[in-house]
């Protein structure tokens, strides 16, 4: 089926999601190209603040990141940990001039517990249709599509 | 370890205005620890002021490098190769580290990052508290390890005040009474016979007396 997507989108999924083996997440990058890029964590703890901005640097025009439900990550407390991050990561974008909602959460209620990374995925896509392009990317963003638009910053 | 904490990124952005090429160096010791310029902190910082330049239309290239050790010589000349290639050096060391840059590369610009704050401990993750002063004659052993001149609101070598309450500082609810922990440690260990004797003022001369200190150890030297 083909994708509904105009924005680039970074998706940071811890692996402990049901339904994120390597196979789910190379049909999904099949399905998106490259507007989609998933990143399986060990983790969402493991994630920082400078993976989530990096990503709207260089490429995408939201970020994502989805983590187990409260009370079952399986180190404890990474789930709570990501919280303040994007907290954190949200202030920073705010503080020079990119909207705070470029970066969400998706921690799903306990009830969800088996809900699989496809769905995750796919209601990320009919969400990210609202999205406006980012000032970083605007240019870029006209007809993304599946363009490749991963470049850094000349150095 | 000492410890800092990261300027706002407007105040950050205001310093490097003038400069093109900007090399955001950070350092992988004391403030690494705590948080404020670490590799992670740095490349953070680097990629928030590049999206901020993008988003102004500045041109400006920022760039991030990690140091093991901004304050020791031996670690800074690995920027002897890059730093002819831009106008300022964005530091994310303490203040002696931006110092130690500074004074080795005289021509080029070098701006801080961080605000330097304390000598302190690392109490539990994400938290950190000042507990030494420098200075420059250590009397812990006579307060059961505990330094009523950096832990002590007042300062006092001869305390309590009597204004604490609950084991708490009466300036400060949430700051625990330098004192109470030191009489509580001294009484664990069976040895508040210390506190009978009266403390003379602290002699600061040793600290702030006789300008910039400095240690000589030849035995350490070439």
């Amino acid at each position: 089926m083909k994708n509904k997507l105009t924005r680039n989108l970074a998706i940071f999924y811890c692996q402990n999601v049901p339904g994120s083996q390597d196979d789910v997440r190379q049909s999904l990058e099949e399905k998106y190209g490259k507007a989609v890029r998933l990143f399986p964590m060990p983790c969402s703890g493991r994630i920082d603040v400078v993976h989530l901005l990096r990503a709207l640097e260089e490429y995408a025009d939201a970020v994502y990141v989805i983590t187990c439900p409260p009370g079952a990550c399986r180190y404890h407390e990474g789930n709570k940990r990501i919280v303040k991050r994007v907290d954190t990561a949200k202030k920073i974008i705010e503080s020079i001039g990119l909207e705070k909602d470029r970066i969400k959460l998706i921690t799903p209620p306990i009830e969800l517990a088996l809900k699989p990374l496809t769905s995750f995925v796919e209601e990320i896509e009919e969400e990210a249709a609202a999205i406006e392009p980012s000032a970083m990317h605007k240019k870029k963003a006209q007809g993304a599509g599946n363009k490749v638009q991963g470049k850094k910053e000349k150095k | 370890m000492i410890t800092a904490e990261q300027k706002p990124i407007d105040e950050i952005r205001k310093m490097i205005a003038p400069y093109k090429k900007v090399l955001a160096v950070g350092c992988g010791s004391c403030v690494a620890e705590c948080a404020a310029g670490g590799e992670k902190e740095t490349g953070a910082l680097a990629s928030a002021l590049r999206m901020a330049c993008k988003i102004a239309g500045e041109d400006k290239t920022i760039d991030e490098k990690t140091l093991d050790r901004q304050c020791v010589r031996e670690f800074v000349i690995q920027l002897d190769d890059v730093i002819k290639d831009y106008d300022a050096i964005l530091s994310l060391g303490c203040g002696a580290g931006v110092q130690a840059v500074a004074e080795m590369y005289n021509e080029v610009i070098v701006i801080p990052a961080l605000n330097t704050e304390f000598l302190g401990e690392t109490r539990e993750q994400g938290l950190w508290v000042e507990n030494c002063l420098g200075c420059g004659d250590c009397m812990l052993y006579f307060f059961g390890g505990i330094c009523p001149l950096s832990r002590c609101s007042k300062q006092l070598l001869n305390g309590p005040c009597g204004g604490s309450q609950g084991g708490k500082c009466e300036i400060n609810p949430d700051v625990p009474c330098a004192w109470q922990n030191i009489i509580d440690r001294l009484s664990s260990q069976n040895a508040l016979e210390r506190l009978e004797m009266i403390y003379p003022p602290k002699d600061w001369s040793k600290k702030h007396g006789s300008g910039p200190r400095k240690i000589v150890r030849e035995d350490q030297q070439k």
